[in-house]
Order: structure tokens, then C-alpha cells, then sequence
């Protein structure tokens, strides 16, 4: 049976959305880790609207970060048992689309969880983001996609290697710094706590970040998994 | 030893003519003084150090494709000679700007990203060095390496956009502030003597690590038939 890449990539998604939908199990656990962690950094900063205005930034992608690398680990979580990852990959499928239906289901959940998470945020440390919340929206959604374009490759590698839950994330936070200083400065510079207040450099630089890295991850990824 | 070991010869030879070029031939900088003397070997490391991660980069692809496992041995080589070179730079480097700059450390764009590029790889070691031995964390490792190089370069576009384009280095890397002495002494004398031992360094390792896995592998086939 010979399916289109684009009928695969949609099929492992559904799959992968539907028993997530059905569990809500990383969801449930994001959700609950990053409003943990807002609680936490709300202790920590909260204070006049000027100087919550300058942190909200940094604790923002900061919340982007640890939701992603938490969804991260669990991507192939599922996929580990009964050696249903050896099945996946043995499937007359395209890898590369298998990569691209997981990539984009990391998407969906972490945007998922910052959809709840980023309006708590802005209520706790008294910002406005009603004035810029169309570009905000594309700043988070090209930052999740930097952050799921390098993650999920290195995921799928880390199941094979000791201590991956540790390793993974100490190996995709300084490989994704360009996003998350792109996220950090460009939404400083939407809010108008940053002296350069133009956030669309910064985009171009998520952007070809992105791309550079999708395409990489999706092309080499036939020479990562050979089971 | 077999043969007589020329390049070890070299290297010993040309790291104490670098410090006598250094100490005796570069003028000294009008401002810094002595303190200057450290940018030979600082910008010699940091070349050296680009060019471990990049030759990681190349081996890790190698592998990727051939599955070699010789190629994988001259990545993971490749990564510790040039992280052990990054730690040079990154120790230098202050040292040079506590008294120049009054501070140890700047959140500026060369150092930074120097920083994050010796993390990038500092992780790449730590993985092959607790991850275990694995056809699995090679690649995993492999693919770290490719992602790591091209990485360099938004890195360092990343944070000198963040920092603004201020020149807060002094410029002393750049054309204007050196003299035809000191250039001849970085890029003649001091980065060739430097190259050297990476050279020297990268090969040991990689031997080292081929013989560690002809090792195991005799082992194993010593276990299998009943020696062991």
C-alpha cells in the first residue's frame, strides 16, 4: 500500500492528537507544571506594572521552554512500548513525514498549553497584550515551531541513550538559545521594554531558524533511525 | 614508538618558539601593555576551537552516511580537542578583561556566543561520556554535531542582534589596531603552532579511541569463545 506523504503525515497526527485528546495526559501535566512555574516566578518579580512589563518576556519563554522540553520526552513515549516505535518506522511509510507528524502534534500540544498559560501569566503580572496580541501570537507560534523542529529529532535519538531524560533537555537548551533569545528580545520589543522597538527582525531570525533546521531535521532523519 | 614521532617534535618545538615571538618580536600594545600578549594564544584557541566543532560536524555527517565507525571516533575527537581549546578561550578571556575592561565578564555578542558554542559541545561530550557506548547515542550524538555547527552562526547573530552593534570589544581582532608585527606573530607563528597540537591532540585521541574499540571488540570475541 503506497500512501502520499501528506495522507501520512496527517494520519500519525490524527493518531497521535487523538490518543492525546482521549488521555490528556501531557497536556494535563504541561498545564499544570507551567502554571506551577508561573506561581513561582509571580513570587519572584511581581511587582510595580514597569518592572512586570521588563520580566514578562523572560518568564514567558521561559514557560515556553519548559513546556516544550516536558512534551518533548513524552513524544515517543508512547510509541516506546510493546516496540511499537520499531513498527512505525518498519511501516512502507516515509520517516521524514512520521518526523513532520510529530513535530507538528509537539506544536499543537505546547501551543495548546501556552493558549491557558500565557493569559494567567499576563493576569498575574498585570500586562496588556491585547494591543499586540496578533504578532505576540506569531512570535509564540514560530518560537514553538524552533523549539519542535530541534527537539523532536533529538527526542526520538534520545530513547536510545542512558539518562535521556536528563541529557535531553541539557542538549536542546543551548541549541535553541537563537529562538529563545529571538522570543525574549521580540517581545521586549513589542511590549516597549527593549530600547530597539522593532520585533520583525527577530521574526526573520525565528523564521530562518525554522526553516534551516525543519528542513535539516526532516532530511537527515532517514540517516537517523535505522532499526 | 615505531617511527620517530615528527609531529610531537614539531609541536614541542614550535609552542616555545610561538612564546618567544610573542614575548620578543610582537611590540608591545601602547595601552595594554603586557596584558595584550594574551590575544595570541586567546585568538589562536578560539580559531582552533571553530574548527574542532566544525570538523565534529564533518565526522558526524560522515557517519550519518557511511556509518563508519572511524568517522565517529574523529567527531567525538574532533569535539573534545576543540571544546579543550573553547575552555582556553573562555579562560583567557577574562583574564584579559579584568584589568583591560574592569570586569571579568561582558553580555557581549563574541563571548556569549563563544559561551553557548562551548555549552552546545560541552553537552555533546557529556553524552558520549555518561550515554554509554551505544550504536544508538552515536547517532544521537552524530546528529547533535550536525545540528551544533550551523548553529554557530544564529547564535552569534542571535546575541549580537540583543547586544545592538555597539563596539564594546576593543578592536583589536578587527584591521585597524594591529600592527604588521603583532599579525605576523598571531597568524605566523602562534595559530600555526597551535594547529599543531590540535593536530597532535586530535590524533592521540583518535587513536586512543580506535584502540579502545579494537580493544572491546577483541574482548568480546575473546568472551565469546571462552577465554574470558
Amino acid at each position: 500500500m503506497n500512501v502520499g506523504y501528506t495522507a501520512t503525515v496527517l494520519w500519525v497526527l490524527k493518531k497521535d492528537l487523538q490518543t492525546e485528546l482521549r488521555s490528556k495526559q501531557t497536556l494535563a501535566m504541561m498545564g499544570l507544571f507551567s502554571v506551577v512555574m508561573t506561581l513561582v516566578f509571580a513570587f519572584g518579580f511581581a511587582s510595580d506594572p514597569q518592572t512586570n512589563a521588563k520580566v514578562f518576556p523572560g518568564v514567558l519563554w521561559a514557560n515556553v521552554l519548559f513546556v516544550g522540553t516536558l512534551g518533548m520526552g513524552r513524544t515517543f513515549a508512547r510509541e516506546q512500548l510493546d516496540g511499537a516505535f520499531t513498527a512505525l518506522i518498519l511501516s512502507p511509510a516515509e520517516r521524514s513525514a512520521i518526523l513532520l507528524a510529530k513535530m507538528i502534534t509537539n506544536l499543537i500540544i505546547v501551543l495548546g498549553v501556552l493558549l491557558i498559560v500565557i493569559p494567567l501569566l499576563a493576569l498575574m503580572l498585570q500586562v496588556d497584550l491585547t494591543e499586540h496580541i496578533g504578532l505576540l501570537a506569531v512570535q509564540i507560534v514560530l518560537g514553538a515551531f524552533g523549539f519542535a523542529v530541534v527537539g523532536t529529532p533529538l527526542a526520538v535519538m534520545a530513547t536510545n541513550a542512558r539518562f535521556a531524560e536528563v541529557l535531553l533537555p541539557m542538549v536542546v537548551f543551548p541549541l535553541v538559545s537563537p529562538v529563545l533569545i529571538a522570543g525574549v528580545a521580540g517581545t521586549g520589543a513589542l511590549l516597549g521594554t527593549t530600547i530597539e522597538s522593532d520585533p520583525y527582525p527577530w521574526l526573520k531570525l525565528n523564521l530562518a531558524f525554522d526553516t534551516l533546521y525543519a528542513v535539516g531535521g526532516l532530511y537527515l532523519f532517514e540517516r537517523m533511525v535505522i532499526e | 614508538m615505531k617511527t620517530f614521532p615528527i609531529f610531537t617534535a614539531l609541536a614541542a618545538l614550535a609552542i616555545p618558539t610561538a612564546v618567544y615571538f610573542v614575548f620578543n618580536v610582537a611590540p608591545l600594545e601602547v595601552e595594554m601593555g603586557v596584558i595584550q600578549k594574551i590575544f595570541y594564544f586567546h585568538v589562536s584557541s578560539a580559531w582552533l576551537c571553530y574548527l574542532g566543532f566544525i570538523l565534529c560536524a564533518g565526522g558526524s555527517l560522515a557517519y550519518l552516511w557511511k556509518r563508519n565507525t572511524r568517522a565517529d571516533a574523529f567527531a567525538l575527537a574532533s569535539a573534545e580537542v576543540g571544546l579543550l581549546f573553547g575552555l582556553i578561550v573562555l579562560t583567557t578571556g577574562p583574564l584579559w578583561a579584568r584589568p583591560v575592561w574592569g570586569v571579568y565578564w561582558k553580555w557581549e555578542p563574541r563571548l556569549t556566543s563563544m559561551a553557548l558554542m562551548v555549552v552546545i559541545f560541552g553537552a555533546y561530550w557529556m553524552l558520549r561520556t555518561f550515554g554509554g557506548t551505544g550504536e544508538g547515542v552515536r547517532r544521537f550524538a552524530s546528529v547533535l554535531g550536525v545540528f551544533g555547527a550551523p548553529n554557530i552562526f544564529f547564535v552569534h547573530f542571535a546575541v549580537k542582534m540583543w547586544r545592538g552593534n555597539h563596539p564594546q570589544v576593543l578592536n583589536i581582532n578587527g584591521g585597524g589596531g594591529i600592527s604588521p608585527e603583532m599579525r605576523t606573530t598571531l597568524y605566523g607563528v602562534a595559530l600555526p603552532a597551535l594547529l599543531l597540537l590540535f593536530g597532535l591532540l586530535l590524533r592521540l585521541r583518535y587513536k586512543a579511541l580506535i584502540d579502545e574499540r579494537t580493544v572491546k571488540a577483541m574482548r568480546r570475541r575473546l568472551a565469546r569463545i571462552g577465554v574470558f
